[in-house]
């Protein structure tokens, strides 16, 4: 017998399958997949003006900085005005996605393609942004690979207002309708890469970014 | 992992002994506890959450087999390896084949306890595979000599600033540094060159998803997502245990297990790996395989103790109990120390390597209250209890002292004899002491405190004279 | 209203003041209290110990003789929680005796929780005496709070003193030690916890330390007491509120 067929054997013995608790079983989980019933949730006003404000705070209590703009066309500038504010380098690696802006114009030096290691900073879009917690929720494709959030020592996000929503269920529901499927990473990211392994006190910037900078856009 | 539970008296001897062991722990002790209570005051229903969590893991458990197969059923479909493991030396046969497979020479290693369990590191060494943990305090350990974790979620809570100082300066030979966040970027640089040359990936899992057929990875650290975007091979290795069922379940699970772990309302990271990589996208690995584990879980399922594989691993009975907070997690001699330990080292590791285990519990039930899941962990160790007494595996003279004293106090008359007896001698003891130094029958006690003097006759004595006294 | 006393193998051995002291505090408020003298031990130690049929057996022999009774009421969280809470799980095999376990559950109480919510008391006869003056602090025994909630009672029964200032502790939730039997098996490790418990006890500045369960008070008392402390009292809450008997 084969490791599966023995250690399913023995869970089923546990149970004391039969057919009939098995058909119950098998109601039970057809309903629990196609019902995606929601648990407690916490209770906040829902207005997308709140949810913009929630979210910024919640994101500076994340430990990111946060930058609101009115539109697309003002990203760029907002960015490079942010490096310079930092003393960071003015170029970095762009998500495909993002490639469209006009970063020359702000003097900023961008490639869009997959993140390197010698990276500095990396510039995102993200799916949508989650207000409860101040998450950024980030789904992997050919035009937004996962890694630019991650290797570069600074990630800079841009986020739509309008892509704010509540609650993670919320992002759930919203990657169903738009993606069908889950993409083969989502990474929910709630401010710098930490650790707390050192007394449990925390530092920022264990192995992916030192800061993560936000800037919302309020279309 | 080797396991050296039976050793707990002594072990737990040697920590006490410890004074830089017991700064530590008192250090970690308040953080842990302070954080997790802020925490949980913003969930306006944290009651409701936990019922919700423990009604989501029952599900899945109740009806394992059928989960699993729901499981594998979706990760097949998105691409990925499912392969099951009976038990550790099962795990360490089935990762060395698939890194002989690709060609693997490094693993990177995201956080692991069950290869802990497997002993894992120690069998890719020997396979010629070099394994990296990646966890900072998982990292600290391997480097010093492969120390085993104390702790499940902060594996080096043990150690000070001073002794990772120490370590660092040893090991990488470095000048000497006591600022954290220096220690944190050195550890970083070096193990930044792991990452990009790692040819596969290996991490643990928090959830697998059956709706979706992905893990779900919990970390703070960004290492777990390193070792998932950077390899080309990505094995994960859970539990049998750890399917939930829906996005939405995850997400209730998550307004707990960072809150109940760190204090966070949510971590760092929370990655959802479904499939692998499209040829057109720039990252992710192009294998994904699952390794689903038993080591023990199968017989657990359905028992007395099935409540207990409802366990999300956060750490939290173990950070509030007061026994942890004293002792530490070496002492309990496996991988998993605390109230959670005790329940599952003996289910999976042996009842009759861990005998002392079930007992090392004052029974205060702080673990029960703060555990997201509801689990209600000294029951379980009481049962455990049970167990060894059916099993005869207590020490004889405790079984029969037990009997005895239970055989006694169903017969009243002798109780009552005995006790005015007792009272008497213990007051004897004390000899005209308000305390006693050293209680002959209970040495124990008196090895670190007082046992106060009886006032030297019983209630039922003083009792009967008043009666009577006012009868006449 | 017929109240059955469940005095405990620990205050029947160790401290029978506090058994008169419950007593008093029950019949000063209007019950008439019985105490059956073929009591023994309510069985934790042997349902905690591993030892089933041990604990079924005295489980069944406190309800045969406590059933009679309106009420049920001990001096001690820990014991009123195994009478409680246990009986009617332990003895869930026997449909007849769970039966009788449930029925006595629901009757049983923790002596404050019983003068606070079923006696709603007015005043405490301690007051008069004014035995006990100055600060005190509480500790919350863990099966008394965790199990039946007892938390508010003691204080606001303490509060009824006028010659008594509460002093919360630091921790004044955190588990003393104790467990029973682990004491005696893990004696270091209890005594450990318990210096924990002290120091917070000492820090609090209050001249007595007062709890719910004497084998708590027992081990807070002697790890006091090796510790070089003779000056600060450790004391039943039911002799607080009794003042003399
Ligand atoms: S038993 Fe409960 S509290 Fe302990 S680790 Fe598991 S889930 Fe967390």
């Amino acid at each position: 017998m084969n490791s599966r067929e023995e250690i399913l054997g023995r869970v089923r013995a546990g149970l004391q399958r039969n057919a009939t608790n098995a058909a119950a079983g098998r109601e039970v989980m057809a309903a629990a997949l196609s019902a995606n019933s929601e648990g407690p949730k916490p209770v906040f006003d829902t207005a997308p003006q709140a949810l913009l404000e929630r979210f910024r705070v919640k994101s500076e209590l994340q430990s990111s900085t946060v930058d609101i703009v009115a539109a697309d066309a003002d990203v760029p500038a907002a960015v490079a005005r942010y490096l310079a504010e930092m003393k960071l380098p003015k170029a970095a690696v762009v998500q495909p996605a993002l490639a469209a802006l006009d970063w020359a114009a702000a003097g900023l030096a961008v490639e869009a393609r997959g993140a390197r290691d010698a990276d500095l900073v990396g510039i995102t879009g993200c799916f949508c942004a989650v207000a409860e917690t101040g998450t950024l929720m980030m789904c992997s494709s050919p035009d937004t690979p996962a890694a630019v959030s991650l290797l570069p020592e600074t990630h800079v996000a841009v986020v739509q207002a309008s892509r704010i929503v509540a609650y993670m269920e919320d992002a759930w529901n919203l990657a169903r309708k738009e993606l069908g499927t889950l993409p083969r990473a989502v990474n929910f990211i709630s401010g710098p890469s930490r650790t707390g392994d050192i007394e449990q006190t925390i530092v920022l910037g264990a192995h992916g970014p030192y800061r993560v900078h936000l800037v919302i856009v309020e279309g | 992992m080797e396991i050296k539970s039976m050793q707990f008296k002594a072990r737990a001897a040697g920590s006490l002994a410890n004074v830089a062991l017991q700064g530590n722990l008192k250090n970690a002790k308040g953080k842990f506890v302070t954080k997790r209570a802020e925490a949980i005051r913003d969930l306006d229903d944290f009651e409701g959450t936990r019922d919700a969590a423990a009604a989501i893991r029952n599900k899945v458990i109740d009806n394992l087999d059928l989960w699993l197969e729901r499981f594998e059923q979706k990760a097949r479909d998105t691409g990925a390896t499912v392969l099951w493991a009976k038990d550790g030396a099962e795990v360490c046969r089935l990762v060395i084949d698939i890194a002989k497979k690709h060609g693997v020479k490094k693993v990177t290693k995201s956080k692991s306890m069950l290869s802990e369990e497997a002993g894992l590191n120690h069998a890719l060494e020997a396979a010629g595979i070099q394994p990296v943990e990646t966890d900072l305090g998982e990292y600290i350990l391997q480097v010093d000599n492969n120390e085993p974790p104390s702790h499940i979620i902060a594996p080096a809570v043990h150690k000070s600033l001073d002794d990772v100082a120490d370590l660092f300066h040893k090991v990488h030979g470095t000048p000497r540094k006591t600022d954290i966040p220096a220690l944190t970027r050195e550890a970083r640089e070096v193990l930044r060159g792991h990452f990009l040359s790692a040819e596969m990936g290996l991490s643990g899992g928090n959830f697998l998803v059956a709706e979706t057929g992905s893990v779900a990875l919990v970390t703070n650290e960004g290492n777990g997502r390193m070792v998932t975007t950077l390899p080309k091979v990505h094995v994960v290795i859970t539990g049998i245990e750890k399917v939930i069922p829906t996005l939405e379940d995850l997400s209730t699970l998550m307004r707990l297990l960072p809150r109940s772990a760190t204090g966070q309302s949510i971590s760092n990271y929370f990655s959802i790996l479904t499939g692998v990589k499209k040829p057109e996208e720039h990252d992710g690995p192009e294998h994904l395989y699952f390794v689903l584990v038993d080591s023990g879980r199968a017989d657990v399922v359905g028992g007395d103790f099935h409540a207990m594989l409802r366990c999300i691993r956060c750490g939290a009975c173990m950070n509030h109990c007061p026994v942890y907070q004293t002792i530490g997690g070496h002492a309990y001699g496996w991988v998993y120390p605390g109230p959670m330990g005790s329940v599952l080292t003996p289910l999976y590791a042996g009842i009759e390597n861990s005998i002392d285990l079930p007992h090392a519990a004052t029974l205060c039930n702080q673990c029960g209250i703060v555990c997201p899941v509801k689990i209600p962990l000294p029951d379980l160790l009481r049962k455990l209890r049970e167990k060894q007494t059916e099993r005869g595996l207590r020490p004889l003279t405790e079984r029969i002292g037990l009997r005895m004293w239970a055989w006694v106090a169903q017969q009243p008359k002798l109780y009552a004899l005995g006790a005015s007896f007792g009272a008497r001698y213990l007051k004897w003891l004390a000899g005209g002491a308000d305390r006693i130094r050293v209680l002959p029958t209970a040495p124990e006690w008196t090895l670190g405190r007082d046992f106060p003097a009886p006032q030297g006759k019983t209630f039922r004595e003083l009792y009967a004279a008043r009666r009577k006294s006012a009868a006449t | 209203m017929r109240v059955g006393l469940f005095v405990t193998c620990l205050v029947d051995l160790m401290r029978p003041r506090i058994g008169f002291a419950a007593l008093k505090l029950l019949e000063t408020a209007g019950c008439e209290v019985i105490v059956p003298e073929t009591q023994t031990c309510c069985g934790q130690p042997a349902w905690n110990s591993g030892d089933a049929p041990g604990a079924v057996a005295l489980a069944k022999k406190t309800i045969a003789e406590f059933e009679g009774f309106d009420y049920v009421v001990a001096p001690s969280g820990s014991c009123g929680d195994h009478i409680r809470t246990e009986y009617p799980t332990l003895l869930g095999e026997e449909p007849e005796w769970r039966d009788r376990a449930t029925a006595l559950a629901s009757r049983t109480y923790e002596l404050t929780d019983f003068l606070v919510n079923v006696l709603k008391v007015d005043s405490v006869p301690g007051d008069a005496d004014g035995l006990i003056q100055g600060s005190v602090t509480y500790h919350d025994s863990c099966t008394g709070l965790r199990s039946m909630g007892i938390k508010e009672q003691p204080r606001a029964l303490l509060a009824k003193l006028r010659g008594i200032q509460l002093k919360e502790m630091d921790g004044c939730e955190e588990c003393c030690g104790f467990g029973g039997t682990f004491s005696v098996k893990f004696g270091e490790v209890s005594a450990a916890i318990a210096e924990r418990k002290c120091n917070n006890v000492l820090a609090s500045g209050a001249r007595a330390v007062v709890g719910g369960d004497l084998g708590c008070l027992l081990n807070i008392e002697g790890k006091l007491r090796r510790m070089g402390n003779e000056t600060t009292q450790v004391l039943h809450v039911a002799e607080v509120l009794a003042g003399r008997v």
